[in-house]
This record gives C-alpha cells, sequence and structure tokens, in this order.
C-alpha cells in the first residue's frame, strides 16, 4: 500500500514529530507534524522523496480545534500518492516558516494564505501582497471565521500604492494588461525590455477575485457548490465540478455508480477536446493566423452540439452532485456522438497534418517560451507545459479517477519544451481523448446515476482530489463540514503554477514572442482568481472616485514617467 | 497665357481629379472584396462589399480623441499621409496615361512613397505612447529594407529604358532589352515582396494588432483615423497600378475601354492574391520579417547589376 | 513544405464552405434537452418549497402572508437554468423550457410568481403550525423570504458564535 510505505518512511525519519496520520485510502495521505518540524519534514518530502509540490492551504479552524492549519499538498506521481503535510498553528500568532526557498512553486500559495488567511510564512522573500487590493486594511484577512462574507473592511485605504520591483539597469516598462488584445482577462504583466528584448517581468493579478471559496463555506450547500465550481471557469468547468465532488466523495468515502463515472469520464474528455481546439484557435490567432483560428472553432463546434445534446448547455454542463451524475447517455445520443467523434476525427487529423508541415507557424512558435525540464520541477509547472518539456505526469494515469482506470490511453510528451512542442501535445492529446470517449462510450454499463444520499455526511474528514484539466492538474482541497456544507474548499488550478513560470520563460525573448508565451500555457486566469475579498464595488462607488477606482485597477500612475500615455497602462 | 496652355493645364487638372476620384472610389472596394474573400476562406460569410464605405463614414461621424503627445503633429501626419499618396496617385498611369507624368521623374515618385512611409512614423512619435514607439521602431526597421527594393526595381527599369522619365520607366521597361534575365528576376522579388508593401500579413509586424494595438496608429480615432484608413486602402492601389505598371504591361496600351479594363483586372487579380496570401498565413517577427527583406534585397541588387550589363 | 501545408490549410477552409449562421436575422431554435428558463406550474405546484432550498443561485424566494397562503416568487435574475428546482420537484410542477432570448430591460419581465393555497387539517381546520417562531424557523421548508426586497432570508453561519447574525443589505 503505497501510502503506508510513504508514512513509515516518514516516520522512521522524523519518529516523534508525526503527531497523527489518516490513511482513508491505498493512495492517500494526511500526516498532522509538529509545526517546528514541518519545514524539515517539506524538505525531506520535496527533496529526497522527490514529491512533486501541489499546494498550500491555509484554514481557520478555530471554532473546530482551536487552532489554525496550515497544509502543504503534494504528490508522488510514480508510487501514485496524493496527500499532505499538516500541522496545526497556535491562535493568537500563526506562524510556519516558509518552504518558498526550497520549493520556489510554493511561492504564491504562501502569499494568498498570508493576506487570506493570516498565517505568516517566515521568510518567504517576497512577503508582498498577491490577492488582496492594495488599499485592503492590514491585518483584516477575509477566510476567517469571524469575518463574514458580505462585510465591507472598515479602514480602506485609496491611496495605497503596490511597490513594483524596478526595472533592471537600461530595461524600459512595457505593460501588457490589464487591457490588452492579447489577454481575454485582466492581468498585469509588467515587462522589462531592452530594445525588443524582455530582460524580466512582474505579475500582478487576482484582479477578478470573487469569493467563491468564502461563499461555499458560508451560504452555500454541498451540491449547491458544483454549480459555483463550473464557473469558476469558462473553459474547464466541468473540471472543476467534478474535482470537488470527487474530493468531497473521497473525504466522505462515497463510491459513486459505474456509470455515473463512465459519463464524467466522457464529458470530461469532450471538455479537453473543446479546449484544445478553442486553444489552437487562439494560439493561431495571437500570431496573426486567423484563418486557422476561424477553421479550428469550426471544427470545434460540433463538440458544443453534442455537450448540449448530453446536458443541455454547451459549457455550463451542470453535470456533478455530490454522488453522482444528473445527466444520462441514452442510446440515441450515444450513436449521435459515435458520429460525431468520427466527423472530429476526420478533421482533426487534417488539421494535424496541415499544420505538421507549416514551416511559417513554426517559425513563430519553435525555440519561443521554452521550459527546461529543471523550471518544470522547481516551479511545479502541470499538463502540456510540462509533458513538453518532458516530464511524464499525468493525473488520469498516476492518480485515477472516475473511469480512467478502465480505459487506455497514451500520454503525449515532446522534449523541446517550446511552444511548437506545447501545440503538438495539445494536438495529439485530442485524438487520445477521442480514443477514451469511444471506450467509455462501449464499456458504460447500465445503471443508477448518483446515490442515494439520506444521512449528513461527517464533518471534519479531509479529502483531496486531482483532475488532469486540460491546462493540466486541477486539485481540490476539502474539509467536511456540519450544516451541509464544507469548511474549506481549496481550488487550485493548474493555471496558478503555470504562471509562476511565465518570467522564466520569457527571459531574453522578443516582444512580440511574449503574447504567444504566455498563450502557449493556455492561461486561464478565471480559473486562478477565484478567492476574493467582497463587494469591493460598492465600497468605491460609495466613498471612492470612479476616476481612483480606474487608477487602482491600473496600479497606479507611473512615477517618475511624466504624462499618462494614453490612456494605455 | 495662350489658349493652349490654358487649355492644357486645365486638361492636366482634370486628369489629376479623375486619377484622385478613381483610386478613392476603388480604394474601399477593393478592400471589401480583400475582406469578403478572407471570410470565404475561414468558412464565413463577411462583410457587404461596400463595408469599408461604411466604416470609413463611421469614422467621419465618431468623437476625434486628441490623446497623443503631440496632437499638431498627429493632425499634420494624417493630413500629409493621404495628401502624399493622392498626389502619386497622379503620378502613376491608370489605364490611360498619367496627367502629371511629365510633372516629374523617377526620383519625385519614390520620395512620394517615402514621404507616405514617413507619415505613419511621424503619426507614431507625435503619439508618444509606449506601443506607438514600438510599432515606429518596427516601421522604421521594415522601411529602411523594402523602400531600396523598390528603388531597385524603378532603377531596373531605369536602366533599362536609358531614361527617368516616368512615362517611359512605368511602361513594361524591365522587359526592354532583348535576354529579360534581369525583368524576370525583379519581377519575381517584387511580387515576394508585394505583400511586405501592402502591409498585409505576414509581413504587418508594424501593426500587430494582437501584440502592440495597431502600433504607429494607436492613438488615432474619428477622421484622423479615417485619414489615415484611407490613405492605406490607396496605398495599395497605387502599388498594385505601379507593378503592373513596371511588369505587366501587355495589354494596356489598347484603346479605350479595353486596355483600361484590362489594367485594372490586372491590378484586380494581384489585390485578390494580397488577399488569398494574408489569409493563409501567420504574422512574421520584426527580425524574421527584416531577414526576409534583406535576402530580397539582395536579389534586387542582382537584377540591378544584370540589368546594367545589359540583360 | 510550407506551400503545401498553406495549400492544404486553404483547402479546409474553402471545402468546409460557409459554416455561419444568419441568426439572429433568422430564427435558431436550440436543440431538444435544452436547459433554457424554467416554468413554474401553479397547478401542479404543492408548495413544498424544495425548489426554493435547492436553487443555488438563492433565486427563488417563499413567504406565507397568513397561514393558508403561501406565495412562491421566482425572481429569475440570477438563474442559470441548472435545473435543480425541475429536478428536486416532487410533482414535476416545473418545467425546464427552451426559451433563452430572455433580454429585457424590466426584471420585472422575468419573474414568475405563484400564489397557493395550503390546506388545513380537516379535524381542526387550521394549518400545521410550530409552538414558537424559532421552532417553525427549524422545520424543513419553512421560509419566510423577503419578497419586496427579493432577498433570500438566512442566518449566515459566517457570524462570531455567540452573536445575532447582523440585517445585511445585498443589493442587485
Amino acid at each position: 500500500m503505497p501510502s503506508r510505505i510513504l508514512l513509515s518512511k516518514l516516520a522512521t525519519r522524523f519518529g516523534p514529530a508525526i503527531e497523527r496520520a489518516d490513511l482513508p485510502d491505498p493512495d492517500r495521505l494526511f500526516v498532522y507534524v509538529a509545526p517546528a518540524a514541518l519545514r524539515e519534514i517539506c524538505s525531506h518530502l520535496f527533496g529526497e522523496l522527490n514529491a512533486r509540490y501541489v499546494i498550500t492551504v491555509g484554514a481557520d479552524d478555530r471554532p473546530f480545534s482551536g487552532k489554525y492549519l496550515v497544509a502543504h499538498d503534494f504528490a508522488l506521481d510514480r508510487e501514485h500518492v496524493l496527500g499532505s503535510v499538516m500541522a496545526l498553528l497556535p491562535p493568537d500568532a500563526p506562524r510556519v516558516d516558509t518552504i518558498s526557498d526550497l520549493v520556489p512553486g510554493a511561492n504564491w500559495a504562501e502569499r494568498e494564505m498570508r493576506d487570506l488567511v493570516g498565517i505568516e510564512p517566515v521568510g518567504h522573500r517576497d512577503p508582498r501582497r498577491l490577492v488582496l487590493p492594495d488599499g485592503w486594511p492590514e491585518g483584516v484577512h477575509p477566510l476567517r471565521k469571524d469575518f463574514p462574507h458580505d462585510k465591507v473592511p472598515e479602514g480602506y485605504d485609496p491611496g495605497r500604492r503596490f511597490a513594483f520591483q524596478d526595472p533592471p539597469a537600461g530595461c524600459t516598462v512595457v505593460p501588457l494588461g490589464p487591457f490588452h488584445p492579447a489577454l481575454d482577462e485582466p492581468a498585469h504583466f509588467r515587462l522589462f525590455v531592452e530594445g525588443e528584448r524582455v530582460r524580466g517581468c512582474e505579475y500582478r493579478g487576482f484582479m477578478v477575485h470573487r469569493g467563491i471559496e468564502k461563499l461555499a463555506e458560508s451560504v452555500l450547500g454541498y451540491d449547491d457548490i458544483p454549480t459555483l465550481a463550473e464557473r469558476i471557469c469558462g473553459i474547464c468547468g466541468c473540471v472543476h465540478s467534478v474535482a470537488y465532488a470527487q474530493a468531497v466523495e473521497s473525504a466522505a468515502c462515497l463510491e459513486i455508480p459505474r456509470r455515473a463515472e463512465y459519463i464524467r469520464t466522457t464529458l470530461l474528455e469532450l471538455e479537453r477536446l473543446h479546449s484544445h481546439l478553442l486553444w489552437l484557435g487562439l494560439a493561431c490567432h495571437l500570431v496573426g493566423f486567423d484563418t486557422l483560428f476561424m477553421q479550428s472553432f469550426r471544427i470545434r463546434e460540433p463538440v458544443m452540439w453534442m455537450a448540449e445534446r448530453i446536458t443541455g448547455n454547451r459549457k455550463t454542463y451542470g453535470l456533478c452532485l455530490v454522488g453522482g451524475v444528473r445527466w444520462d447517455i441514452t442510446p440515441e445520443v450515444r450513436s449521435e456522438l459515435r458520429q460525431a467523434l468520427a466527423t472530429l476525427e476526420g478533421e482533426w487529423r487534417t488539421l494535424l497534418s496541415a499544420v505538421g508541415g507549416d514551416r511559417n507557424l513554426k517559425a513563430r512558435t519553435r525555440g519561443v517560451g521554452v521550459t527546461s525540464p529543471a523550471l518544470v520541477r522547481q516551479m511545479g509547472l502541470v499538463g502540456p507545459v510540462a509533458r513538453a518539456a518532458g516530464a511524464d505526469i499525468d493525473c488520469r494515469r498516476d492518480h485515477p479517477y472516475a473511469a480512467y482506470d478502465r480505459v487506455e490511453f497514451d500520454v503525449v510528451t515532446a522534449q523541446e519544451g517550446d511552444v511548437w512542442a506545447r501545440l503538438w501535445v495539445r494536438l495529439e492529446e485530442g485524438l487520445q481523448s477521442i480514443r477514451i470517449i469511444r471506450q467509455c462510450l462501449e464499456k458504460m454499463e447500465p445503471g443508477p446515476l448518483r446515490l442515494d444520499l439520506n444521512d449528513a455526511l461527517p464533518p471534519g474528514r479531509i479529502g483531496v482530489s486531482s483532475v488532469e484539466a486540460p491546462r493540466g492538474e486541477s486539485h481540490h482541497f476539502v474539509v467536511t463540514g456540519d450544516d451541509n456544507r464544507p469548511r474549506r474548499w481549496r481550488v487550485r488550478a493548474p493555471t496558478y503554477q503555470n504562471l509562476q513560470g511565465i518570467p522564466a520563460m520569457i527571459q531574453d525573448q522578443m516582444l512580440a514572442d511574449m503574447p504567444i508565451s504566455l498563450g502557449s500555457i493556455d492561461p486561464c486566469f478565471s480559473c486562478t482568481d477565484r478567492l476574493e475579498t467582497v463587494d469591493l464595488s460598492s465600497g468605491a462607488v460609495r466613498t471612492y472616485g470612479e476616476a481612483e477606482l480606474r487608477a487602482l485597477a491600473r496600479g497606479g500612475p507611473r512615477e517618475g514617467q511624466g504624462r499618462k500615455h494614453g490612456g494605455l497602462v | 497665357m495662350s489658349a493652349e496652355r490654358l487649355s492644357a493645364a486645365l486638361l492636366v487638372v482634370l486628369g489629376a481629379l479623375a486619377n484622385v476620384a478613381l483610386v478613392l472610389l476603388s480604394a474601399p472596394f477593393f478592400q471589401g472584396v480583400q475582406r469578403r474573400l478572407t471570410a470565404r476562406v475561414q468558412s464565413r460569410r463577411g462583410p457587404p462589399l461596400l463595408q469599408p464605405y461604411f466604416d470609413l463614414l463611421k469614422l467621419l461621424g465618431k468623437e476625434d480623441l486628441e490623446s497623443g503627445e503631440a496632437p499638431g503633429v498627429q493632425r499634420v501626419a494624417a493630413y500629409l499621409a493621404l495628401a502624399s499618396i493622392l498626389a502619386t496617385a497622379c503620378l502613376v498611369p491608370l489605364g490611360f496615361p498619367a496627367p502629371l507624368g511629365s510633372a516629374g521623374d523617377v526620383l519625385l515618385l519614390l520620395y512620394l512613397l517615402l514621404l507616405s512611409g514617413v507619415c505613419t512614423l511621424l503619426a507614431g512619435a507625435a503619439a508618444g505612447s509606449t506601443f506607438s514607439w514600438v510599432g515606429v521602431s518596427r516601421e522604421m526597421m521594415s522601411m529602411m529594407v523594402l523602400e531600396p527594393i523598390l528603388a531597385v526595381a524603378l532603377c531596373v527599369g531605369a536602366v533599362h529604358a536609358r531614361s527617368f522619365r516616368l512615362e517611359a520607366v512605368l511602361d513594361g521597361s524591365p522587359w526592354l532589352s532583348g535576354a529579360p534575365v534581369s525583368g524576370g528576376l525583379m519581377l519575381v522579388v517584387m511580387l515576394l515582396a508585394f505583400q511586405a508593401f501592402a502591409g498585409r500579413v505576414p509581413f504587418d509586424v508594424a501593426e500587430a494588432e494582437t501584440e502592440i494595438m495597431d502600433g504607429p496608429l494607436s492613438e488615432y480615432s474619428g477622421q484622423k483615423l479615417a485619414l489615415f484608413r484611407l490613405a492605406q486602402m490607396v496605398k495599395l492601389v497605387v502599388y498594385a497600378a505601379l507593378f503592373v505598371g513596371l511588369f505587366v504591361p501587355w495589354g494596356s496600351g489598347w484603346p479605350f475601354p479595353l486596355g483600361f479594363l484590362f489594367f485594372w483586372a490586372k491590378a484586380f487579380s494581384l489585390v485578390v492574391l494580397v488577399a488569398l496570401v494574408a489569409a493563409t498565413h501567420a504574422r512574421y517577427r520584426v527580425d524574421q520579417a527584416i531577414r526576409r527583406y534583406s535576402v530580397l534585397l539582395a536579389f534586387s541588387l542582382g537584377a540591378v547589376v544584370l540589368a546594367a550589363l545589359g540583360r | 513544405m510550407s506551400l503545401t501545408s498553406k495549400l492544404k490549410e486553404a483547402w479546409i477552409g474553402l471545402s468546409a464552405g460557409t459554416v455561419t449562421l444568419p441568426y439572429p436575422l433568422a430564427p435558431h431554435p436550440p436543440g431538444p434537452g435544452f436547459r433554457g428558463r424554467p416554468v413554474f406550474d401553479a397547478a401542479r405546484c404543492i408548495g413544498c418549497g424544495g425548489c426554493a432550498s435547492n436553487c443555488p443561485a438563492r433565486e427563488i424566494l417563499i413567504y406565507d402572508p397568513c397561514q393558508e397562503l403561501r406565495v412562491i416568487r421566482y425572481l429569475g435574475r440570477r438563474c442559470t437554468s441548472c435545473g435543480r428546482c425541475a429536478e428536486v420537484c416532487p410533482e414535476k410542477a416545473i418545467t425546464m423550457s427552451e426559451a433563452f432570448e430572455l433580454a429585457t430591460d424590466r426584471l420585472s419581465d422575468l419573474e414568475q410568481r405563484l400564489t397557493l393555497f395550503m390546506g388545513s387539517c380537516q379535524r381542526c381546520g387550521r394549518c400545521f403550525a410550530a409552538p414558537t417562531p424559532l421552532d417553525a424557523l427549524k422545520l424543513t421548508g419553512y421560509r419566510v423570504d423577503d419578497l419586496e426586497a427579493g432577498r433570500w432570508v438566512c442566518a449566515s453561519r459566517s457570524a462570531p458564535p455567540g452573536e445575532p447574525a447582523a440585517d445585511v443589505e445585498i443589493e442587485l
């Protein structure tokens, strides 16, 4: 049993520091350790044991255990283990040693934990605000249990500005965003440019935080949350609702009917198909190739029709409930789906052969935005970005869920790590998705669509789930609670990790390659910005003028650069 | 002034007006055809053929926000852009002899074309925003390599025609020698460079919408933007006319209206070719584009050497 | 070579023809099974309140003006057509129609209001009533939503334990 083996390794080495361990499954491990030993254990885990860093979660557990909880989620892909190393911190001054120097990928997660829960990562080299707006008062942490979800805090300071880094010598600052044709959602990339070469970059995001995690803990119920979760992202919504449902089911030890597993798998793969085609179109648009953009959207359209046929909506499927699914794949829908897949496969292969020989497209994508295997490991990059750099990781195979342990498919990897490799990996993955859907349609067993849940779910239990979204691993962490809702729900979208790799990816690249490099990680800012504070706009409208709000959203006027450049940030 | 000279002057003025009217009216229509064709390649319907006219009219009615660093220079750049390209149109034969054809020589033509390019640079510099500066630098780099190609093409014609006079050069002059090697080479070079002169994908680096938000024209709106857009449309027509005049003269000498129609058919097919190439290519990066232009420039210099040797 | 792939790409486009639809100049009804706006049938409704309790957007409100009357108000503003209300309704009184062209400048156009006569006990003639309002609140399905302001009234669990839940303004 892999989790038991891992536990015994940790126990032999750290002995008394391990306070308690839960092994609800052969592939799940939740270890509670003494706070003082947390850093050392993490160092061993992510260093010698070569675990992959997933996310750090901070939670206010004071109403239940009287303490704060900090959890470092990890994955051992080869051994198929997902788990968390946790510590309970004293309530008056919650502090924990940082692990961001050992694991650079933990940078954002610790800053977010500090902003929203108030747990201080001691020794973090960049403890600036990440998520909360600049003027948010100090010491007010929205995810704490004594902060109501709809409260507007006093002491908002409109004059406070974010302390951007200085550009390196000889560089000018070229702002990319928050409004830019290459970006669908607001994000601010502050590029340090020397001539046409990018020498560095600073990212400021989280401008569309929506308070999803807080809402789930405060006012929604277990079965309401999938409706919310699938709106985390407009492209990979199904992934989030499945991951949430699976996390709760794992926490409550629920085994859903097999038919439901097949249906979840089918819709997850349909989603992958539509997402990859959308990405292909967008990437071509970014390099000015509008024809291929239009054509990939044309080829994608039948996938949307099939989703509408099965679930009633093109994108917001409304698929999951805790314990199963809501929609069935009837025999006539099955034959329609088979037909649509046949046409799609034909067009996909034609597209592959046309794009494969396109030197014009290759000229814009080869050698651009390169990630090395070392960067993948360091920042915990996931998905096609990682696979294109040679990392053989895929949650469907490493941490099987739904019906993936019953279907056969290949994990596509490439070696070059540039945008072209990512393009190729995504295109090949689409063919694998078609293969998976066909197998699901064949193997689908008759049966109920969901469990009949009549009792309340046991509270205080932890569940994690990693689902392979089109962009990479989407990881959900749930602690079940009373009153029909979870105590804590943490969503880690794949873009959260991949965005942290951007500064290294665009180093010393041409400015013109910035949009396509950014686009090649398939960024989903909606997925990344899913936490928020509250209703700032009503606060701003009441007291603060529109000009200030605009200035805040755009990071304020540049000191020393004189007149604002025509409204562009 | 004698009656003859008066009537000659009047004829010139009327001819100039005719040229200007012709390019002003036909340029948006050509763009409409291009947009329709691009749409068909992209499996969609596309806008009506007259859409560019509507777009220009709409722009004329919009608020003219003067948001750049030097609005006065921006105004000058806009007017000058259209004026210079219309003046060029009067120098170029459009299916009938150019009204101002004897007013200047090939060098004047080159300077006027250069001037319209400089207007774009002025526009971007006057705007002063980061993106327009990036666009200006890209446009400058492109111009430095592209304008010489055009100059060399005209030189090849001039060498063969043994004259710099426009009527002589713009009448199929590269084909005047017995073995038209230089003519053929120059034709191929100009054809490959034509997409860059037209400023369309894959060579529209200066205006890359998804990268630098329209480059030098970022800070333009309303009437001034309409002037620039019209100037860009007219530029395509003028370049097409130049190309046809230099390299595909056959049939243009036929009596009116056959020669006139045939000339415009040739120009039209060139415009259609530009649209097709634009629809099927991705945009090159500025360094990749400059590399390609440099290769073309090298070949064109070879062509002029061959022309001097009588080939 | 790049030329062949360009020709292939052009061929992909031209052979597919024009695929865009003339909608909205021509109607385009959605396919079967499309989840549009829910339609409430007052004749079948028994006033159980299941739809209101299960609406993730909290857009179905219930209020009892007196013991024999129950008012159910579907606001429709934030409705995402998820279909949970139709799914849990024991009497199949809610159907997901195919209507999706719902844009309007008057929110009241989206509203559906049902006023139901609740049956009373055959012996004593009264509706079942809990001893105190607090006990009534604990009954499943008992609701006192604010119909005028259009908001779901619930106790926020994120208030500090021991303190009463504050009355909050929720703006549209």
